[in-house]
């Protein structure tokens, strides 16, 4: 439990120096840096969940935080980027990549597929997520639109 | 509005400059062509043709008259996120559409936004997000420390060399280089150090993670030529950076 608490605390800081990184406005800091702890936090509790399935744990995160960045930028009248790229920061796979590469240096080839394979998974995983959201919500918008002129 | 032929060629010119500032400021494809075409459009032109790809822009416009108009950009500099940047394009942008502004106003807006901006924002993020990933991923406080000391050479080398090297892959076997030799020889220093930590700390600061995400949402909405070349140049860079830190750790053993 600590160590979750401790994750969910750097997950904060960690998107919070992102936020920092890519220029974003001061009164928008907070609430791009808790979309990283939202996206955590939902990645930990899919992992619980699911029994450990990395590909579906990120999938089920990054649309977690994609949801929230879409409503973030609604009410914020900001564009979605802006909340989106802090908030899923915390699932880039930085440490797969890394024990890809020392095991790419021991020459131990198994560990390389396996290492490689996690980190695509990753990668794969956000970019799914977030389009799983979009497309469904953009439905959602076009089906909101068509209804409003037909009224009209 | 009337336009005379002088004014749509230099409402295209600003059209192209928006257009690289806004890829340049970290927007999606889709937006760029979206926020073209808009303002082309609330600017009186009939229809509005604009291709934008991660290298060049293109736009055709036509007039109410029948007449084309076509104007061409190459882009070559790849600017670092800015999403102050960003929202102010994007009021720009909706403003232009509501009410369209006299070109002399919207070039002096563009300008403006361009201006550059502070960068003490830059270290203090390099520091806050390198020494909280490396604790993050499992290292202790201490690993997260000179983490974020390495973050702070991170960032000045990237403020200050970077235009230097022909390209990013060369810059990206440079920095990962010296980060990598930087690390390993102070964890010969102080072998209580975690060096699997502090590196993943930094490498975080340094990896295409946001360019490859965004190439595989580019590719899955439609734009394939646009995402495919994010995609290669990211993986480009980030065997770049693997090279670097293997050649580092290979030498500098610990």
């Amino acid at each position: 439990m600590k160590d979750v608490i401790l994750q969910l605390v750097m997950a904060f800081v960690g998107s919070l120096g992102f936020a920092l990184l890519f220029r974003l406005r001061q009164s928008l800091w907070v609430s791009a840096s808790l979309g990283g702890v939202i996206c955590w936090g939902g990645y930990l509790l899919a992992m619980y969940f699911s029994g450990g399935q990395i590909f579906i744990s990120g999938l089920a995160a990054s649309a977690l935080a994609a949801v929230y960045a879409d409503f973030l930028a609604a009410r914020k009248r900001a564009p979605v980027p802006l909340f989106l790229i802090p908030s899923v920061v915390p699932l880039i796979p930085g440490s797969t990549l890394y024990y890809t590469m020392s095991a790419a240096v021991q020459g131990n080839t198994e560990e390389v597929s396996h290492y490689g394979s996690l980190t695509l998974q990753y990668a794969l995983s956000i970019a799914g997520g977030i389009c799983i959201v979009w497309t469904i919500l953009s439905i959602f918008r076009r089906y909101y639109v068509l209804r409003t002129n037909r009224i009209k | 509005m009337k336009t005379g032929k002088y004014d749509e060629n230099r409402l295209l010119h600003l059209l192209l400059d928006m257009g690289e500032m806004l890829l340049a400021s970290g927007a999606e494809i889709n937006r760029v062509e979206d926020t073209l075409q808009r303002i082309g459009r609330a600017y009186g032109a009939a229809k509005m043709n604009v291709f934008v790809i991660t290298s060049s822009i293109v736009i055709t416009m036509e007039k109410t008259d029948g007449e084309l108009l076509t104007h061409t950009r190459r882009i070559n500099y790849t600017g670092s996120t800015d999403f102050t940047m960003l929202e102010q394009l994007n009021a720009l942008s909706r403003n232009c559409c509501i009410n369209p502004i006299p070109l002399e106003q919207f070039h002096r807006r563009l300008q403006e936004i361009a201006e550059p901006k502070t960068r003490w924002e830059l270290y203090v993020g390099s520091i806050l997000a390198a020494g909280s990933f490396a604790v993050f991923f499992g290292g202790t406080f201490a690993d997260g420390i000179v983490a974020a000391l390495v973050g702070v050479l991170i960032c000045f080398i990237q403020e200050k060399i970077t235009g230097l090297f022909a390209n990013t892959i060369m810059f990206n076997l440079f920095i990962s280089f010296i980060v990598g030799a930087v690390i390993c020889l102070t964890v010969r220093v102080l072998p209580v150090l975690n060096m699997d930590k502090i590196m993943i700390g930094d490498i975080m600061l340094l990896i295409p993670g946001i360019p490859a995400t965004n190439s595989i949402r580019d590719m899955l909405m439609g734009d394939t030529i646009s995402g495919l070349m994010r995609l290669i140049e990211s993986i480009l860079w980030a065997g770049a950076l693997a090279c670097g830190f293997m050649a580092a750790i290979w030498m500098v053993r610990v």
